[in-house]
């Protein structure tokens, strides 16, 4: 049987130990959200949104609370993040990275500049450890549009069939054609843009 | 008798075969794993393993030391510390026809998010639900802790 004095002083302990984990607990336990800047410096925004209202991050390391008392933000620091997000941070995969091969008119043929960019896409492939590639065939707006999207769609084949040697997991190229629906430079019909007549690579 | 059961079941059938094909399409790989890793879609879990497919629905979980990297068709990339629970609820990436959608569900854990093509062509299309608070994503990155419920 427990005397009297032990049991209390089992009641003060954990008075004292709760107390002493409440102000951590506190600081740990918080649901909230921070801004980043990206990797070349460039700032978005987002907005938080909970039942006692909304809040919009503008600035790099600015944070607000997601639970309790939105529109209050706050500067959130560099150690704070590293011991809350040093985990996810350091688990994010390699950003993808775009590239545009360009054709000549009305064909499936590369032009010699775009051609000799061939292998640097094939290294970057290389250079990841399980990467997977989009391919996106376009057309300028020269000539029918149905036979537009049937050129694009050879184009992206055509590119794909380049890195099926160094990603033979078909699962990891996906083909995709936009006919002259998605231009990179705006023009109206029937025009000659070389610009235009293009396969987009991403390798992921 | 056997007549009145045999058109339900054909709808049935059909409704079944519809949904199967609609989780077909592959939305993102899994690029990096540490520790405890699954992946969860209907009934059965699965370690995530790097290079695995992910599919509309799929349910990520990290263990106490695990985290995980993924991207998806547009370029969108998450990272998830140890943890953590995270649930891709919509997703349609077809910016021919304009078709662009990205809900993704934070139960629980930490989650570093950097945008795609989603956000950047439509931004109202892009959010990240969590159990007290939802995130409206206008561009780039950011980090998410949450508590759960």
């Amino acid at each position: 049987m427990m005397s009297k004095n032990a049991s209390f002083k089992q009641t003060r302990w954990r008075a004292l130990f709760a107390a002493s984990l409440l102000p951590i607990l506190n600081a740990c336990s918080q649901s909230y959200v921070v801004l980043l800047a990206d990797e070349d410096g460039s700032l978005g925004k987002v907005s938080v949104t909970n039942n006692q209202g909304s809040t919009v991050l503008e600035k790099n390391l600015e944070g607000a609370d997601l639970s309790g008392s939105a529109g209050q933000v706050y500067a959130v620091s560099q150690a704070r993040i590293q011991q809350d997000f040093g985990s996810a941070l350091a688990s994010s995969p390699q950003k993808p990275l775009s590239y545009y091969l360009y054709f000549e008119g009305g064909s499936t043929q590369l032009t010699p500049e775009s051609a000799a960019d061939v292998p640097k896409i094939i290294a970057e492939i290389k250079r990841r450890p399980v990467p997977d590639i989009s391919v996106v065939g376009h057309t300028d707006t020269v000539g029918d549009e149905k036979l537009n999207a049937a050129l694009s769609l050879q184009r992206a084949e055509a590119i794909a069939t380049l890195f099926t040697e160094t990603l033979p997991d078909t699962d990891k190229i996906s083909i995709e054609s936009h006919g002259e629906k998605n231009l990179l430079i705006a023009t109206p019909d029937n025009t000659d843009e070389p610009k235009n007549r293009r396969v987009e690579v991403t390798v992921r | 008798m056997i007549r009145k059961l045999a058109i339900p079941l054909a709808l049935c059938a059909n409704a079944l075969f519809a949904t199967a094909q609609a989780d077909q399409t592959i939305i993102g790989f899994v690029k990096i794993v540490e520790g405890e890793a699954t992946i969860t879609s209907a009934a059965t879990s699965v370690a995530a393993k790097p290079g695995a497919s992910l599919y509309l629905g799929n349910v990520l979980k990290t263990g106490k030391d695990g985290s995980l990297g993924i991207t998806f068709k547009d370029n969108t990339v998450m990272s998830f510390g140890p943890d953590t629970e995270v649930t891709v609820d919509e997703y349609l990436y077809a910016p021919a026809n304009g078709e662009l959608k990205l809900v993704a569900r934070l139960a629980k854990g930490t989650l570093h998010y950097i945008s795609g093509v989603i956000a950047k062509l439509k931004p109202e299309a892009v959010s990240v639900k969590t159990p007290t608070g939802v995130i409206g994503v206008r561009g780039t990155r950011f980090l998410v802790k949450t508590e759960g419920e």
